[in-house]
């Protein structure tokens, strides 16, 4: 039809949304390696030696020397890198640091599993509860739920989540009542969903932090939507008012809030270190900021990407999302 | 029995070494002694059973478990399970041989004759014998590993110690050393199987002790979990089927999760919720008062502390029932610039020392050190360091200094710059005064914050010497007297007071006393867990 058609490069740059999401893909790994190069710089930069942070008290020459070696720390800083990423896409990120060196994934994978589980189970909680709070609270605008629900997404939001966490664990587990556990105390040799009496209050801290946002957005874009003149055309129809709100208004109204379920997830991923140290809760949180205090610089890189990699999916996924829900744009990216 | 005298005083290390003064007589036999305590314990029909957790304080991804070595909380709750020493300090913290040793004697104080209880196995059922009695001390005294207790067993000469026989092992030591019992007697100085290398640990070669607790599964910075040992040799303990040692960094976690019950006992009970443990019906606190200190330390090689005068209005400054009430809530007893405070031979007729600013304005505008302002570096190694260092500032603006607390994460303070701060804190725990001195006190010493003495003075060094060359009680007594006299005086620690173990328990819980000396959180977590039963 155009020159664009019959060029040779039209493979290159595919049309419509597949084409869309491959370049989103694309871009989303040339972050990760960008990433990755500021992560391996950060920690080349920070003060402390690695080997004699790992020696500590038992340093001597002999030693030092010994473990530069095997760090491979007297190579170029470009070559590290070089090994480095190598060794991440093969699926060797290293050894730890700390005491017995093992493999930086025997380390962290326990503690992946474990806030990956917690992470799905919030999310999923929590998203399809804060738009529906939202789509409500807005169809009854100035109402008493309006209100009320305004009141407490407001409250929760200004609340540390820490504080919730200990709010949650006094009422239900230690001084009001004793039906929950204090403390998610999960064997190292179990997996999380084996023990969901324990992830009942850390889910509920963090869905009770993540849910205003939600909410609240998605209110505020539900009341725009609500006032258009397709709603208008609907009710004047003669849908029912459910189907008017759920499949003509929220569809619409949730782009905006898919931003910022992205960035609320993201925040689950990596963010909930003071939950974590609250409930005890093995996770991915505690064992980054154990590793930063433990110096163990091959887990303090490898739990980074690891944040970082899920942070750029989720936002790759809310991109795709958000021109899904919106026809509009759909045709404008070809 | 006509020994009961002899049990209810304890037989200490000075009486022990008075037999041997007497002329290579064998001393005291622990037979009699462990017999009877065994007898005190089934009295109060202890049963068998039950799964007992412990959330410790502490501990991340360096958490490690050798039967010789330890660095943290719950290191020392490991080593408890499942390896132990030829002596034992028991609740007094007097020496005891209630141990693996059957018997100790000594011709004089540079020989000493170690026999070992017939019958005791390892985990995999080996017996014990000399020949893990040499290597254990060996491998305690290599300075390649740097273990904690090879410190004080420096007196040791790996090279001279002699198989009698099976049992019997015969040390020949460098130089006459008194301090050897309460060396041995330390709870890092455990007793492992020849070839025991935990950093090759694995099937094969699994990590193996004499204690009443097998390992079974332990995951660095989570927990560890270890089960009864059938064939321990004190019959009828241990009585748990298992044991499970938590970490707990973060201390409301800690406390919570005693508060709900999903442990059993904690270590380390902050003091400020103390209240609410003993609040909560089932719960008990457990105080046990301890000679652990975590001194205020000043370089006696660095300025402005290289000039006595500073140090010792520095010492005047500190208001210390003021410290103790803040710092430790009120949980502890106020120090005196001495360490020690267990040792008979504590220097208790030395005058307490009392805040007297006007005496330290003095002293520091006689040094020229009026307005002086300075840095304290501390972390939060243990309760009082950062809490002591931060009451002490306030305190000190009333004399015109200023101190400035610097914070630092344990990772920076332990770091490079650790034993070179000219101005900072530390903790130790509970020794006697010679095995303290070993420590940190020695030019020597691994852990010698303080740099003392001042080069010049070779008089600490040969006072040193000469007590751990002294048979005869009296005449030490009078030369740990002389030593502790000149660091009381000219010293750098500032001991401003000793903390009060405080952990907490459900009352489900039997066999915990109350009131013991403590070295270790817990009456010594229990002894290994084997003195303590659910009830």
């Amino acid at each position: 039809m155009t020159a664009v058609a019959a060029s040779p490069f039209r493979v290159l740059r595919p049309r419509g949304i597949w084409g869309f999401i491959v370049r989103r893909v694309l871009l989303g790994i040339l972050t990760l390696f960008l990433v990755s190069l500021i992560i391996f710089v950060a920690t080349q930069a920070l003060p402390s030696d690695p080997a004699r942070a790992f020696l500590g008290r038992n340093a001597t020459p002999e030693s030092l020397a010994a473990l530069r070696e095997q760090l491979h720390l007297n190579d170029s800083a470009s070559s590290q890198y070089v090994t480095w990423l190598k060794g991440i896409l093969t699926g060797d990120l290293g050894h730890s640091l700390t005491g017995t060196q093992q493999p930086v994934s025997d380390v962290i994978g326990k503690r992946v599993e474990n806030s990956a589980f917690l992470m799905l189970l919030a999310g999923l909680i929590s998203v399809p509860l804060s738009i529906a709070l939202g789509a409500v609270a807005a169809r009854r605008r100035d109402g008493p739920f309006d209100h009320a629900t305004s009141i407490v997404t407001l409250a929760l939001a200004a609340l540390p989540e820490f504080v919730v966490g200990i709010a949650l664990v006094v009422f239900f587990a230690t001084n009001v009542f004793h039906w929950l556990p204090a403390v998610s105390l999960i064997p190292p040799d179990e997996h999380p969903w084996d023990n969901m009496e324990a992830l009942i209050l850390p889910t509920t801290a963090l869905v009770l932090a993540v849910c205003p946002y939600i909410a609240r957005i998605m209110r505020a874009s539900m009341v725009e939507v609500l006032e258009s003149d397709y709603v208008e055309m609907a009710r004047l129809k003669g849908l029912p008012e459910g189907k008017v709100l759920w499949r003509h208004a929220v569809p619409n109204g949730i782009a905006p809030a898919i931003q910022v379920i992205a960035l609320n997830l993201a925040y689950l991923a990596g963010g909930i270190v003071v939950v974590e140290f609250v409930f005890a809760y093995p996770g991915i949180g505690g064992g980054f900021v154990e590793a930063v205090a433990n110096r163990d610089f091959p887990t303090v890189q490898a739990l980074a990407l690891i944040i970082a990699a899920v942070y750029v999916f989720l936002n790759v996924a809310a991109d795709v999302a958000t021109i899904l829900v919106s026809p509009r744009l759909r045709t404008s990216i070809s | 029995m006509s020994d009961e005298p002899f049990l209810e005083r304890g037989l200490s290390r000075d009486e022990l070494l008075k037999r041997a003064a007497v002329g290579g007589a064998a001393i005291l036999s622990s037979g009699a002694l462990a017999g009877t305590a065994d007898a005190a314990l089934r009295a109060s029909a202890p049963k068998r059973g039950g799964t007992f957790r412990i959330g410790v304080s502490g501990g991340s991804a360096k958490d490690f478990i050798d039967g010789q070595n330890i660095v943290t909380r719950p290191d020392q709750a490991r080593i408890v399970t499942g390896w132990e020493t030829l002596l034992v300090f028991d609740s007094q913290f007097k020496l005891k041989f209630d141990g693996l040793a059957e018997e100790i004697s000594a011709k004089t104080a540079d020989v000493w004759t170690i026999r070992v209880k017939p019958g005791i196995e390892f985990h995999n059922g080996k017996t014990l014998s000399a020949d893990d009695i040499i290597y254990s001390l060996r491998r305690l005294i290599d300075p390649r590993l740097k273990l904690f207790g090879g410190a004080a067993l420096s007196s040791i000469d790996p090279k001279r110690i002699r198989k009698i026989d099976k049992r019997t092992v015969r040390l020949f030591l460098k130089r006459k050393d008194v301090t050897i019992l309460d060396a041995l007697g330390q709870y890092v100085a455990g007793i492992v199987p020849v070839g025991y290398s935990p950093g090759a640990i694995g099937q094969a070669k699994p990590n193996i002790g004499t204690g009443p607790y097998k390992l079974k599964s332990f995951t660095p910075g989570q927990q560890s979990v270890h089960v009864r040992n059938p064939n321990y040799w004190r019959s009828g303990q241990p009585y748990f089927d298992q044991v499970v040692i938590i970490d707990f960094p973060d201390d409301t976690a800690r406390v919570n999760a005693l508060l709900s019950g999903q442990v059993d006992a904690i270590t380390d009970v902050p003091p400020a919720q103390v209240a609410v443990v003993n609040g909560h019906s089932g719960l008990k606190v457990l105080e046990s008062p301890s000679a652990a200190w975590t001194p205020i330390i000043m370089r006696v090689d660095a300025a402005p502390f290289n000039d006595v005068r500073v140090r010792q209005a520095m010492r005047l400054i500190a208001n210390r029932p003021q410290m103790v009430a803040q710092a430790l809530s009120g949980h502890g007893k106020i120090g005196n610039d001495l360490y020690a405070p267990f040792d008979e031979a504590y220097a208790r007729d030395l005058p307490q020392r009392h805040q007297d600013i006007d005496k330290a304005k003095s002293l520091l505008k006689a040094a020229g050190q009026s307005n002086l302002t300075v840095d304290l570096q501390s972390t939060n190694g243990a309760l009082g360091m950062n809490e002591g260092a931060q009451v002490f500032a306030q305190q000190a603006k009333a004399a015109g200094v200023t101190i400035n607390v610097k914070i630092l994460d344990s990772g920076a303070f332990y770091g490079d710059q650790y034993l070179k701060w000219p101005f900072s804190t530390d903790f130790w725990g509970s020794r006697n005064y010679l095995s303290q001195v070993a420590a940190g006190s020695l030019p020597t010493s691994p852990y010698n914050e303080s740099h003392w003495p001042d080069s010049a003075d070779a008089k600490f060094l040969a006072l040193y010497r000469q007590a751990l060359a002294t048979v005869s009680k009296t005449k030490r007594t009078q030369i740990l007297h002389d030593m502790q006299t000149m660091e009381y005086n000219n010293g750098g620690y500032l001991v401003w007071g000793f903390s009060t173990l405080l952990d907490g328990y459900s009352s489900k819980v039997q066999g915990v006393k109350q009131g013991d000396k403590g070295v270790l959180p817990f009456n010594a977590f229990g002894h290994g867990y084997r003195t303590i039963w659910f009830g």
